[in-house]
């Protein structure tokens, strides 16, 4: 049986009919048609489909839709500026991370999500924040030192997470 | 296809009430790393026919999320996640050997849902927070509508999936006695970061100048369940804790056992590598401070 669920998309309340057995992810690609958080394996394996909800990462295929009720929900459409990227973004592009891209979306929340946490990490601590999501191209080494160098600094300040919530 | 319905009750008497009332299967959600990509993978499938419409019953409202201390014993809910269990100062001053374990168990996004409430009644015979709970023995208390028993963790599980647990009972909390022991856990998995156990291992060691007064020693992921190593406790309680020693009685590990080939490993590996991990299991408790 459906219901009504009210909850926040990158800063903006939305309400949508939700089915009992709908993830979170189907729910934003589907019903939402916010195709960023992407589908690679729908089994909480590949962290493709990472958002962050109330300031965490999770994988948004593992959690089921109605659960959010009321919550805070950010994916990559969420962080930039009008046009101003978020650090990361900048970060990923700047060091050539991305090859196909199907990992990204995740891969910067992951990490956005995990600097709220730890805002000056060692490299092998980035490489276990980001150990959830699987990069098919290799693209392991480019995106560590990518988050590594946002830490550092220089792509600019990071937001706070109630910064990124609007 | 069958039907599914979601409720989110804000007390165990409405919880048990939905229960009561409905012809339904019933299914509690906790954090959903295991429940959700199951029922993703339901309907993916060819319907089954016949099936009975599920409930899915939120267990968020119920206010087990907290953790709490009195002067002999600790207690989790069951709805604590493993990244607030990860951080908790109760939690790390009496058991850092949770930081060790939760360390290895899955990666920062799926902790982030993941409860330990979840982790032991899905009762997976790889579950990583098991081998650790019953080496402190660790006692679980179901709530069910009839009212709350406490079982200890040893007695708890029955085979893979499958607890002493009642359709309609709730894992309320866990329950740990502080004692004046060491422990540790040990992990082997197919790779370093995000993956389930090949062979995991725990122990829990009392001593007194270095003799072994006692000794709770678990592995997991090599039978239908986790299992209590007796014949290793017994070889250990009384010796000195020497490397020998040590070697010696996790070797009787093999007695116990009863490992199959799946995905992650074959059986002949899973018994070369399980009196391996015991022996790292005890050796770090034993060095643990
Ligand atoms: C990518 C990935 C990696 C993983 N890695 C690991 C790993 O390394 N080690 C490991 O041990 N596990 C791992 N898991 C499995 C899973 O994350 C854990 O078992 C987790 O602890 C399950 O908790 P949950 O809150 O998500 O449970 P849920 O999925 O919500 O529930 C699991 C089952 O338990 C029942 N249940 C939950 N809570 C209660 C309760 N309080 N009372 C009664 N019944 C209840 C539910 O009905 C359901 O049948 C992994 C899973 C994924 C997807
Ligand atoms: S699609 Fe969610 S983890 Fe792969
Ligand atoms: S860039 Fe292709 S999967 Fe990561």
């Amino acid at each position: 049986m459906s219901k009504i669920l009210n909850f926040y998309l990158n800063g903006n309340p939305v309400e949508v009919i939700a089915k009992p057995e709908q993830n979170l992810l189907e729910l934003l690609r589907d019903n939402i048609g916010l195709t960023s958080p992407k589908c690679g394996c729908n089994r909480g394996d590949c962290g493709s489909c990472t958002v962050i909800l109330d300031d965490k990462a999770v994988k948004s295929c593992m959690v089921l839709a109605l659960t959010v009720e009321g919550k805070k929900v950010v994916t990559v459409d969420g962080l930039v500026k009008g046009e101003e990227l978020h650090p990361i973004q900048k970060a990923f592009l700047e060091y050539g991370a991305p090859q196909c891209g199907f990992c990204t979306p995740g891969m910067v929340m992951a990490a956005t999500a995990f600097l709220l946490e730890n805002p000056t990490p060692t490299k092998y601590e980035v490489k276990e924040a980001l150990s959830g999501n699987l990069c098919r191209c290799g693209g392991y080494d480019k995106y560590t030192e990518a988050v590594l160098a946002v830490s550092r600094g220089e792509f600019g300040p990071v937001l706070k997470g109630s910064e990124i919530n609007v | 296809m069958r039907s599914y319905f979601y409720e989110s009750p804000s007390s165990f008497e409405e919880l048990f009430q939905i229960g009561k009332t409905t012809s339904n299967e019933v299914k509690f959600l906790a954090g959903g790393t295991d429940f959700v990509p199951r029922l993703n993978y339901e309907l993916n499938e060819v319907p089954k026919e016949g099936q009975k419409d599920l409930t899915i019953i939120s267990l968020s409202k119920l206010g087990l999320d907290t953790i709490s201390e009195s002067d002999e014993e600790i207690k989790i809910g069951s709805m604590v996640t493993f990244t607030e269990m990860k951080k908790n100062n109760i939690v790390n001053k009496y058991f850092p050997v949770f930081e060790e374990t939760i360390k290895e168990l899955a990666g920062l996004s799926v902790r982030n849902v993941a409860t330990i409430g979840g982790n032991i009644m899905n009762a997976s015979p790889a579950a990583d927070i098991v081998p650790t709970l019953m080496a402190l023995d660790a006692v679980l208390v179901l709530k069910g509508p009839n009212g709350e028993r406490e079982i200890c963790s040893k007695d708890f599980f029955k085979g893979n999936g499958r607890t002493v647990a009642q359709e309609q009972e709730v894992l309320k909390e866990i329950v740990i006695k502080k004692q004046k022991g060491t422990s540790s856990f040990k992990k082997l998995g197919r790779r370093k970061a995000e993956t389930l156990s090949v062979v995991n291992a725990a122990a829990y060691i009392e001593k007194e100048n270095n003799i072994c007064k006692k000794a709770r020693i678990t592995i997991g992921s090599v039978a239908p369940t986790v299992l209590r190593c007796k014949e290793v406790e017994e070889a250990l309680i009384g010796k000195e804790l020497t490397d020998e020693t040590m070697k010696e009685a996790s070797l009787k590990v093999i007695d116990s056992i009863s490992p199959i080939d799946d995905i992650r490993a074959t059986a002949w590996y899973r018994k070369k590598v399980s009196p391996v991990m015991v022996r790292r299991a005890i050796k770090s408790a034993c060095d643990a401070e």
